[in-house]
């Protein structure tokens, strides 16, 4: 088990996420913000800035004409398009690296992240959800627990393994039983130390669906679904692999049904191009 | 050289300084194909059993799937002198979730799709590593044909 000091200690060592990326969604979600004000949070973080304005000069977007500013790149490649863009490199500064204790290696755990926030996008543009953002953002860093537990993870190794190959645990069942902890619960702590909005936290804790009962909610089901793909896809799952609980009433929930799984599944694997844009952004 | 077979994907070749890998099969499946006589392999990486559900996408992305996908694969090795009957055949991947059942289960769909055409097109599965909560990358050396299955978390072994 790890006390609670440790862990807490262990998160205030990390490089936060910027601000940047939760007063964005505080707008970009919003019914009545307009496009200015939008721009104008962006503009405040000159890192992201300048990310976003090094992303939207890359050959990808083939503008004719440099990009200056927040508002030329608004105006040029939707509001949408730039959200997202500064949402990933807010991401990328926390989910890079590697993490050993789940067999991750370098840039893994941010290609899976990346690819589950398309996929996230993917679910509720297909189902009209509200707060498109917010469920992007939300698939985007709902692992980050597992940057703080991966060195816990490895040091548990043997008894995780065993209780997932011999027990029919599931592998966050089994980070729980080993460690006190799951990584999902472990990342809404992270979520709400980093003053992420309650909604967020909430995501993030859910994501597996552990806690049945969080179903009604269509954003942590849209996540949550979008995980469940994304294992299945396979592009930087580690050595958890596929060891999680798939829930058939999510499908229900949603209105899913096993074509439209497929359906979204071959759509992304039109849109990878997309996520390979998104993936050299870091 | 090793050449990268990308998710939705297939390579195939003859050269025997080459090697073909996929990564990251998760429920997709890695089909391998080696005719030892002429030393002609490849890999295809598909992601879903049946074409008809987006026939659109499958014209563009014909890799994406088992029925468009696979008689591509032994085609485009045919032409390069490989024969049906001295194929040597490998699968890898088809991994679900726990709890993953029915129709919801791409990767045992994703097996079964290939079994049935197979059966009806008489090739015989070598060898495998199919199923389970896994995710693997598979490669294959052109000059030998020796195939080496990694699972995420532990090193490559030879098949």
């Amino acid at each position: 088990m790890i006390s609670f000091q440790t862990l807490v200690a262990e998160v205030k060592n990390l490089k936060p996420i910027p601000a940047v990326a939760g007063k964005l969604l505080a707008v970009a979600d919003h019914p009545d913000s307009a496009m200015a004000d939008i721009a104008k949070v962006i503009q405040y973080d000159p890192v992201i800035t300048a990310g976003v304005l090094r992303t939207c000069n890359s050959a990808y977007f083939g503008m004719k004409h440099p990009v200056e500013s927040i508002k030329d790149a608004v105006n040029l490649l939707g509001i949408d398009q730039v959200i997202e863009v500064a949402l990933v490199r807010s991401g990328s500064q926390v989910l890079g690296g590697s993490q050993k204790g789940y067999g991750m290696d370098e840039g893994d755990m941010w290609k899976y992240s990346v690819s589950s926030a398309v996929l996230a996008k993917q679910v509720a543009v297909r189902l009209g959800l509200k707060g498109k953002n917010t469920i992007f953002t939300a698939a985007l860093v709902k692992d980050m627990g597992k940057i703080v537990l991966e060195k816990y993870v490895a040091d548990a190794s043997g008894k995780i393994a065993d209780l997932v190959e011999n027990n029919h645990f599931s592998f966050q069942e089994a980070e729980k039983k080993a460690l006190g902890i799951d990584h999902a619960e472990l990342g809404a702590m992270i979520a709400k130390m980093w003053k992420f909005s309650p909604k967020m936290v909430n995501i993030i804790r859910h994501h597996h669906l552990s806690d049945e009962t969080k179903i009604a909610d269509k954003q942590i089901a849209a996540v949550y679904l979008a995980d469940c793909l994304c294992m299945m896809l396979g592009t930087g799952v580690g050595a958890d692999g596929l060891s999680y609980r798939f829930k058939d009433q999510v499908m229900k929930q949603l209105g899913i049904s096993a074509v439209d799984m497929s359906m979204i599944i071959a759509e992304f694997g039109i849109n990878m191009q997309e996520v390979e844009t998104l993936l050299q952004m870091a | 050289m090793k050449q990268i077979v990308g998710v939705a994907d297939m390579k195939v070749s003859n050269n025997p300084g080459e090697s073909i890998i996929t990564y990251s099969l998760g429920s997709c499946i890695g089909l391998v194909i080696y005719d030892p006589a002429v030393k002609v392999g490849g890999i295809l990486h598909y992601m879903l059993p049946d074409s008809s559900i987006d026939r659109q996408k499958a014209a563009a992305r014909p890799y994406m799937f088992a029925d468009s996908g696979i008689p591509r694969l032994f085609k485009t090795a045919y032409q390069l002198g490989a024969a049906k009957q001295r194929m040597r055949v490998y699968v890898a991947g088809g991994a679900e979730i726990l709890d993953q059942q029915g129709f919801f289960n791409i990767g045992k769909r994703n097996y079964m799709a290939l079994k049935k055409m197979f059966f009806k097109n008489k090739v015989m599965i070598t060898s495998q590593d199919v199923g389970g909560n896994v995710n693997r990358t598979v490669r294959i050396e052109i000059a030998t044909g020796d195939i080496y299955v990694k699972t995420s978390g532990s090193g490559e072994v030879k098949i």
